[in-house]
């Protein structure tokens, strides 16, 4: 077809309803709002990974939803989460990324979570153990034993990552959540404790389905040089995606070819444990979280949406606790190289969903954006995205291809079986 | 001070400079011209939020020669980098054979294509802030780099980069 007018432009592409969304699900003020609260306050998120706070009295700070959330390692070794705001007048009570309560502060006791505002302090369990001045100030009215801090859920789980859930009462509790499509990464990361050796973040303007969108496909290896040139193969057009409940996707393995891009080595020497030399797993859960899994280094991205055009990704690395420092070094490498802030391929991803973000500014026209790749479920099929839709569909009571819509009005069977 | 330290070290300071320029104007083998065979690389960072030393990059010569050959094959963002490189300390060794030295840069990316060319091309942001940690070795009046740890203060690093830094 040669050019189109703006009607053609605008017209339906011709697919089936689920093949392709309304670009205002990635630009809309209000839906964004809507996700924060009906989706991300609600799911299970991995926040960090318990090698962040390996020691009894260590503290990681992080947030869901613009809540500022604390996770800490009681004397007991228990992690737990608490929203990270004093009970008082509600001064964000650690600032810093991470520490340890072993060190007293300015303002209060060592082994305490001390807000440093007016000295209020509290244990590694969340109760409240000092209020300055509290009977002159509160007589009998108010007592240290009602000045806890808010709880949340939280576990360590999947490979060591600690999950936290905003919601009390989750529909579903992490296993069930999620353990089905760790199955395939479960025996390699659960067989001993890991360790996370990179960190940093990207601040882009764009959605943050966008990012889970490519994290989501792999249609486009067309952009990236190293994967075309270690991995098109038949191997590789014949691997698989596979969907599952609660809007998850796994990519199935295949055998990656590293050798062919200049330079590059094998990884079989230091494969996870039980995973066959140079093979490549990754899950991607809804409604933004991606574990992949290249033959010896683990990353994990996860989004923090900031606004319809604007995402926080943090990206970690991980290798196994008992590494040797030479065998460290190789899968910082082999991690760094591809998945690095200055490797051959995260740049170009990023450079990806970057224009996407421009073309798709709140304001901006809404346009078709196609999900319509069918090819039996192998690698360039765009199964993982209308998957995910389907589940986002549900979550937000929207139609992905016409956000004004209920999509429970044209998705009635399914929503009567959800609702059970 | 060795008698020729004086000498030693603006001959250090110089090779530092036109690493910069060399860099700056995305000229790879003018950059590794300056550098020895046994050259090793590393853009390295501290992470106060995972409590780690960490290595973001890093390669030996050769590596570095094949990463600069194979740029033109990857997709890139190619908002020029300016260095501004400050050299801030020169140690020559005794046997003035080799040096090392500290300098600090500021790395401002100038936009072009990285986001949307029609609204912020031409505009120059903040990228990176670091110190160069350097090690030369000294022969015939030349300084010729050995190591280069690049080392970031940044860890929010947005859409990153393909290029040495
Ligand atoms: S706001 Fe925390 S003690 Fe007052
Ligand atoms: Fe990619």
């Amino acid at each position: 077809m040669p050019a189109r007018n703006h009607t053609q432009w605008k017209a339906n592409p011709g697919l089936e309803p689920g093949e392709w969304v309304d670009s205002r699900v990635y630009s809309d003020q209000t839906i964004f709002e809507n996700e924060v609260d009906q989706i991300f306050k609600r799911v299970w998120v991995p926040l960090c990974h318990e090698s962040e706070l390996p020691k009894p009295y260590d503290f990681r700070t992080a947030s869901i939803g613009g809540e500022p959330i604390i996770i800490t390692r009681g004397p007991d070794n228990e992690v737990r989460a608490f929203l990270n705001v004093c009970p008082h007048r509600g001064m964000l009570i650690e600032r810093r990324p991470s520490g340890s309560f072993l060190e007293g502060q300015p303002s209060g006791n060592p082994k305490r979570i001390t807000c440093m505002f007016h000295a209020w302090q509290f244990d590694m369990k969340g109760n409240c153990v000092y209020v300055a001045r509290e009977k002159e100030g509160y007589q009998d009215r108010l007592c240290k034993e009602d000045a806890g801090l808010r709880r949340l859920r939280c576990e360590v789980k999947f490979g060591g990552f600690v999950w936290v859930n905003l919601d009390d009462n989750p529909k579903i509790g992490l296993e069930e959540w999620a353990g089905e499509p760790f199955q395939c990464l479960r025996e390699n990361i659960d067989a001993e404790p890991l360790e996370v050796f990179h960190y940093h973040k990207a601040i882009i303007d764009t959605n943050y389905k966008l990012w889970h969108d490519t994290n989501s496909e792999f249609y486009h290896d067309f952009m990236h040089y190293h994967n075309r040139v270690t991995g098109f193969n038949d191997a590789y057009f014949a691997r698989k995606n596979f969907a599952f409940k609660n809007g998850h996707v796994v990519v199935g393995t295949f055998e990656v070819n590293y050798e062919n891009y200049e330079g590059f080595e094998s990884r079989g020497e230091l494969s996870f444990p039980h995973l066959p030399p140079n093979q490549w797993y990754m899950v991607d859960l809804f409604p933004g979280f991606n574990f992949n899994l290249r033959g010896s280094a683990l990353r994990c991205d996860i989004v923090t949406p900031l606004g319809p055009d604007k995402v926080m990704i943090e990206f970690r690395g991980l290798g196994l606790k008992r590494d040797t420092p030479e065998e460290r070094q190789t899968r910082i490498n082999h991690h760094n190289s591809i998945w690095g802030p200055f490797g051959r391929n995260l740049h170009e991803d990023l450079i990806g969903v970057a224009g996407q973000g421009t073309t798709m500014r709140p304001g901006t026209e809404p346009r078709n954006i196609l999900h319509g790749r069918h090819e039996n479920q192998t690698i360039h099929d765009e199964i993982g995205m209308r998957h995910y839709y389907d589940e986002w569909g549900r979550w937000m009571n929207r139609l992905p291809n016409n956000p004004d819509q209920p999509w429970q009005e044209r998705n009635k069977e399914d929503a009567v079986a959800v609702a059970e | 001070m060795h008698k020729n330290g004086a000498d030693a070290a603006s001959v250090v300071r110089d090779t530092i400079y036109r690493a910069t320029m060399a860099l700056d104007d995305q000229k790879w083998e003018d950059w590794l011209g300056l550098c020895e065979p046994e050259f090793h690389y590393a853009i390295t960072a501290f992470s106060p939020e995972i409590n780690k030393d960490m290595i973001y990059l890093q390669g030996g010569r050769k590596d570095m020669e094949t990463l600069v050959r194979l740029l033109p094959k990857h997709n890139t963002d190619h908002s020029p980098l300016r260095r501004h490189t400050s050299v801030y300390t020169v140690d020559v060794d005794d046997d003035a054979k080799s040096a090392t030295a500290v300098s600090s840069f500021v790395i401002y990316q100038n936009m072009l294509d990285g986001v949307n060319s029609h609204i912020d091309s031409g505009e120059s942001r903040l990228f990176l802030v670091g110190k160069y940690h350097d090690t030369f070795k000294l022969e015939n009046g030349k300084a010729k780099f050995v190591k280069r740890e690049v080392r970031i203060d940044n860890r929010r690093l947005d859409k990153g980069s393909h290029w040495p830094i």
